[in-house]
């Protein structure tokens, strides 16, 4: 498909949608672009694509290193949304942008030192992150809705936890 | 109501430049206002809110509709201003509003005015252009008109770069219209090609409000190269023959200027005169 073609070619790969995103395709076919989610957000972490990002341009996204979302109870930013292309939540339970990732490799307590930055910042709170053995942090999947704050707070060198966008339909 | 009414028609030229100017302030002074987080005011040209109101521009509901195959009934509210708006005043956003057009017919006046065509191209053109979008549009699946439609680029840059100081390299793009305008065809865009200004065409009624003519009155002009109504207009089109809708975007330059010449040419509701 030409729209999947395309999309290959941009520099923002899998962008991490604002709360409540419909599935990417969908996604870029109903938001109007109209900025009123990045506008709204009090926290200034939804950003606007811009050209170099192709068919995603116009599109808001975050980037969670820089600022990440964290998950407002009123949700303006899905309040904004003209077009349902950031659909209603019920929770901030139920919102599903993206699953985290740990790079066991890069993460401190597994290489040794203590850190639980992550777990004790986590928003779904000893539920999407875990601590295996009250030592190593453990992600789970069903649980967690990629809001980014774990990748913001990460003190690791490099970066050892990452964020995927989710793109499954929701 | 008279009164008013008067106003309006004797001061059409510098009413009209005030709403376009006012309409720069605007998409200028939302970003300003919602940095210090005033979020009355939202939004771009896509898809504006005045407080509780919320507009989308009908090309881009239609585009959404087309696209995902379904209709949200908030969208169709959202359509009701716009499209009332144009079912009476036919496609004034582009003429008093636009800050695309605003541009484009300033840069227009740096050149000389092209030749005169003696007729008004055929509706046919608009159509089959506009046809050609939206079936592209359809059958590849990508929304084309977000990305081409000027008022929307064009708010949406200036309110990134105030509000998070980027300037997106999409501005080429409004450049490069700009440019070919300026060098080839004056305000072509405007005229042929912006599925925004079509979207809205698709409301136009009879009882649209529309530019007349009245051959009887029109004395001093007649048999001159340069009518000064079709000289004046921003799209090259002449308001003394059939055909001039839908192209005619309603900033009624040509009543403007006719009022100084014999004043054949007026504002209506009514059927066409001529």
């Amino acid at each position: 498909m030409l729209l999947e073609w395309l999309n290959k070619l941009v520099s923002i790969k899998d962008p991490l949608r604002p709360p409540g995103a419909v599935s990417e395709d969908e996604f870029l076919l109903r938001c109007t672009r109209c900025r009123k989610c990045v506008e709204v957000c009090p926290y200034d972490s939804i950003k606007m694509a811009h050209g170099e990002s192709g068919l995603k341009m116009g599109t808001p996204y975050i980037e969670a290193r820089d600022m990440p979302c964290y998950l407002c109870d009123d949700f303006p930013c899905i309040e904004a949304c003209p077009t349902e292309a950031l659909s209603p939540v019920e929770s901030k339970e139920e919102v599903r942008m993206g699953i985290v990732v740990i790079d066991e490799s890069l993460c401190l307590p597994y290489n040794g030192f203590l850190c639980r930055a992550c777990y004790e910042r986590c928003p779904i709170y000893r539920e999407a992150i875990t601590l295996k053995d009250n030592l190593y942090p453990v992600v789970h999947e069903d649980m967690c809705v990629g809001c980014g704050i774990c990748v913001n707070v990460c003190p690791a060198e490099t970066v050892a936890i990452s964020v995927k966008s989710f793109h499954g339909d929701i | 109501m008279k009164k008013v009414e008067k106003f309006i028609n004797s001061h059409l030229h510098l009413l009209r430049r005030i709403s376009q100017i006012g309409s720069l302030v605007l998409i200028i002074a939302i970003p300003f206002l919602n940095k210090s987080g005033i979020n009355i005011l939202k939004g771009t040209y896509y898809s504006i809110s005045i407080g509780e109101l919320d507009i989308i521009d009908p090309a881009i509901a239609l585009q959404m509709i087309l696209l995902t195959k379904s209709i949200l009934i908030t969208v169709l509210l959202m359509m009701i201003v716009p499209v009332v708006l144009a079912m009476i005043l036919g496609k004034v956003f582009c003429s008093w509003a636009c800050p695309f057009n605003f541009i484009a017919e300033l840069l227009g006046k740096l050149k000389k005015s092209p030749s005169i065509h003696s007729r008004n191209p055929k509706t046919f053109h608009y159509w089959t252009i506009f046809g050609i979008i939206l079936l592209s549009m359809t059958v590849f699946g990508i929304p084309i008109i977000v990305f081409i439609s000027m008022p929307g680029q064009i708010s949406a840059l200036i309110a990134d770069a105030i509000f998070n100081g980027i300037l997106g390299i999409e501005i080429l793009l409004v450049i490069v219209i700009l440019a070919i305008e300026f060098l080839f065809n004056r305000n072509f865009w405007c005229k042929y090609v912006c599925p925004v200004g079509a979207t809205l065409s698709l409301f136009r009624i009879k009882k649209t409000i529309k530019v007349t003519y009245e051959p009887n009155k029109c004395a001093k002009c007649e048999g001159k190269k340069d009518s000064p109504c079709i000289a004046v207009c921003p799209l090259n089109l002449n308001p003394r023959l059939s055909g001039a809708y839908p192209y005619c975007y309603n900033c009624f330059e040509c009543v403007n200027t006719c009022r100084k010449n014999g004043g054949a040419l007026n504002i209506s509701f009514e059927k066409k005169l001529n």
